[in-house]
């Protein structure tokens, strides 16, 4: 009982930092970072599912997200809909491209998933500069209203700020719900041996579909929330390098986590806005780091795979198990 | 697992990869409570035989039926509910999962069910491999090849099948463990489960079969009561390696 409450004493105390946050900080920037960590939550645990749990490679998720953010800007500003009929637009045209995606995942594997993946993206990232009526090609599509049901405006950074905080708070609650139950270990045999997950009965093709179709999901309500967040969409936001990112922020977390994922993502998307959370930050280190962002990626990546493969959940489970506590 | 084994007829089957046929037109019977075996050398079309049965790979001709009930291009797991359970080549374990998440999965057709007949499910194959029960806790990976192949067997059982398929269960044992594998298959055949099981090891598959067939190129060349094809010249011969009989040859 005791260690029960213990247990969710971090998530409480966190939960009402983050609630709090805007009582306590009067940043606007600050603010619009920690934004950014909540949307990239989003993405990031609907690609644990995907990646961490259900072992199946995803290079087009960046696709996904920008499927969700045109979406939802094309309904709000060409069509002038309200911003929930933009969300739901942004929910049924990923799940669409989801169900497509899964159906090259039914018969590809590991790298070969990977490639498939990797020309969707692509496909998708030339089809949002050429779509020009719908995205306004290399442009953009700009002015996105902020998000509001009926008079009641989410305008930055305060209303953005808590909308995408619930949002990952949401994210995290149906993900959760997901791995401890059936389809949870379903997914896991699905990574463990696919013939063996077979063997068990479990429905491989179904799972894969849905998998993918939720993971493709939650990138495009992602995609949504960061469209009336920043106001504007260009095609160079959803490109090879975001779905890479991504990708990082998965592996870092580590597989069969999504706590690990969580951190990861937190770690990866403050990086290049260091100066938000450091205060005395001089611009030159800030441009540096912005600068080597890339190659700071790619090195924490060699080093955790190099020095600790279990990535954050890798990390958290061993401090646990050193402290007594079985995971 | 006191359910009554069921039936299990092929009749003409016939399925391969791509343009590639392996199965010619098989023609197998598995009666209620019966082990039954298939030999025949590598490449002869065993394991498709047990993969196109559950569905892995999809029969080009012919059917499949299990009590009358047609499984024929069915999916592995309607193969499953129906109670056709297969213990694949290579055991296919969940290595990072523990033993008793390996044998959780296998329950997972049955998940409706319960807790309570879940733990019944597990007592129940822990007393047909006790060690399983030592090592529950353990992760797949980091038990011996002999452990593994009891754990895919217990893994299978979990779903409570009333045919079961092995493929190859000896394959990379020591003969004692080996022993103890085949020993339990024995009990499980006396409790009524009815099981096909595709050997190499043909002598030893004979010695624990009630009957047997032989398989060349995708084809059934012989089939008989395990004593009968023992006692096959040709059978000596070609899979048991032994020459009696006929002395002129030499």
């Amino acid at each position: 009982m005791r260690r029960g409450v213990l247990k969710f004493a971090p998530l409480a105390i966190g939960s009402l930092v983050v609630a709090c946050m805007p009582l306590l900080v009067d940043d606007r920037y600050l603010l619009k970072v920690l934004s950014f960590v909540a949307i990239n939550v989003v993405i990031v645990t609907g690609l644990a599912l995907l990646f961490g749990y259900a072992g199946q490679i995803s290079l087009g998720h960046a696709a996904f997200y920008g499927i969700g953010a045109y979406a939802s800007g094309y309904a709000t500003t060409t069509l002038g809909l309200p911003w929930i009929v933009g969300l739901i637009a942004a929910i049924l045209l990923s799940a669409l491209g989801g169900v497509l995606l899964a159906l090259p995942s039914l018969r590809l594997k590991g790298h070969y998933l990977a490639m498939a993946t990797l020309g969707f993206g692509e496909i998708m990232r030339i089809a949002f500069v050429e779509a020009q009526p719908i995205t306004g090609g290399p442009d953009g599509l700009g002015s996105i209203p902020y998000p509001s049901i009926g008079s009641f405006e989410m305008s930055a950074p305060v209303g953005t700020y808590l909308l995408a905080w619930g949002a990952a708070g949401l994210t995290l609650l149906l993900a959760t719900n997901i791995v401890r139950q059936r389809p949870g270990r379903a997914m896991r045999a699905l990574h463990g041996s696919e013939l063996g997950a077979m063997a068990c009965g479990i429905d491989i093709v179904g799972l894969k579909v849905r998998v993918f179709t939720v993971s493709a999901v939650l990138a495009g309500v992602a995609g949504s929330l960061y469209a009336h967040l920043v106001g504007f969409v260009s095609p160079s936001t959803f490109s090879l390098h975001f779905s890479v990112i991504l990708i990082a922020m998965a592996v870092l977390g580590g597989s069969g986590s999504l706590a690990g994922p969580f951190v990861a993502t937190a770690l990866l998307t403050l990086l290049p806005f260091a100066d938000a959370i450091i205060p005395g930050l001089s611009r030159d280190a800030l441009a540096l780091i912005q600068d080597w962002e890339a190659d700071v990626y790619g090195l924490i990546i060699i080093l955790v795979m190099l020095f600790a493969p279990g990535g954050v959940a890798g990390m958290l489970r061993r401090r646990r198990r050193g402290a007594g506590v079985r995971p | 697992m006191s359910e009554r084994g069921a039936s299990l007829r092929v009749k003409g089957l016939e399925s391969g990869y791509g343009r590639v046929n392996v199965l010619r037109g098989i023609d197998i019977e598995v009666h209620s409570g019966e082990l039954v075996t298939v030999i025949g050398s590598n490449g002869a079309g065993k394991s498709t035989l047990l993969k196109t049965i559950v569905g892995f790979v999809t029969a080009t001709a012919g059917s499949v039926s299990v009590d009358d009930r047609d499984l024929t291009r069915t999916t592995p797991e309607r193969a499953v509910g129906i109670g056709v359970s297969l213990v694949p080549e290579g055991r296919m374990l969940f290595g990072p999962m523990s033993v008793r998440e390996n044998l959780v999965l296998g329950a997972y057709s049955k998940s409706g069910r319960g807790e309570a007949s879940l733990a019944q499910d597990l007592e129940r194959v822990y007393s047909l491999f006790p060690v399983l029960e030592e090592r529950a806790g353990q992760s797949a990976e980091t038990l011996s090849g002999g452990e593994q192949q009891m754990l895919a067997v217990a893994r299978a059982l979990m779903s409570k099948p009333r045919v079961l398929l092995l493929d190859e269960p000896s394959l990379g044992l020591a003969p004692k463990v080996i022993a103890e594998i085949f020993h339990t298959l024995d009990a499980l055949r006396a409790e009524g489960l009815s099981i096909l099981l595709v050997e190499q090891d043909a002598k030893l598959a004979l010695k624990h079969a009630d009957r047997g067939y032989v398989m060349r190129t995708g084809e059934i060349v012989l089939s008989g009561t395990a004593d009968d094809l023992l006692a096959d010249d040709d059978v000596r011969l070609i899979y048991l390696g032994k020459w009696h009989g006929k002395d002129d040859v030499r």
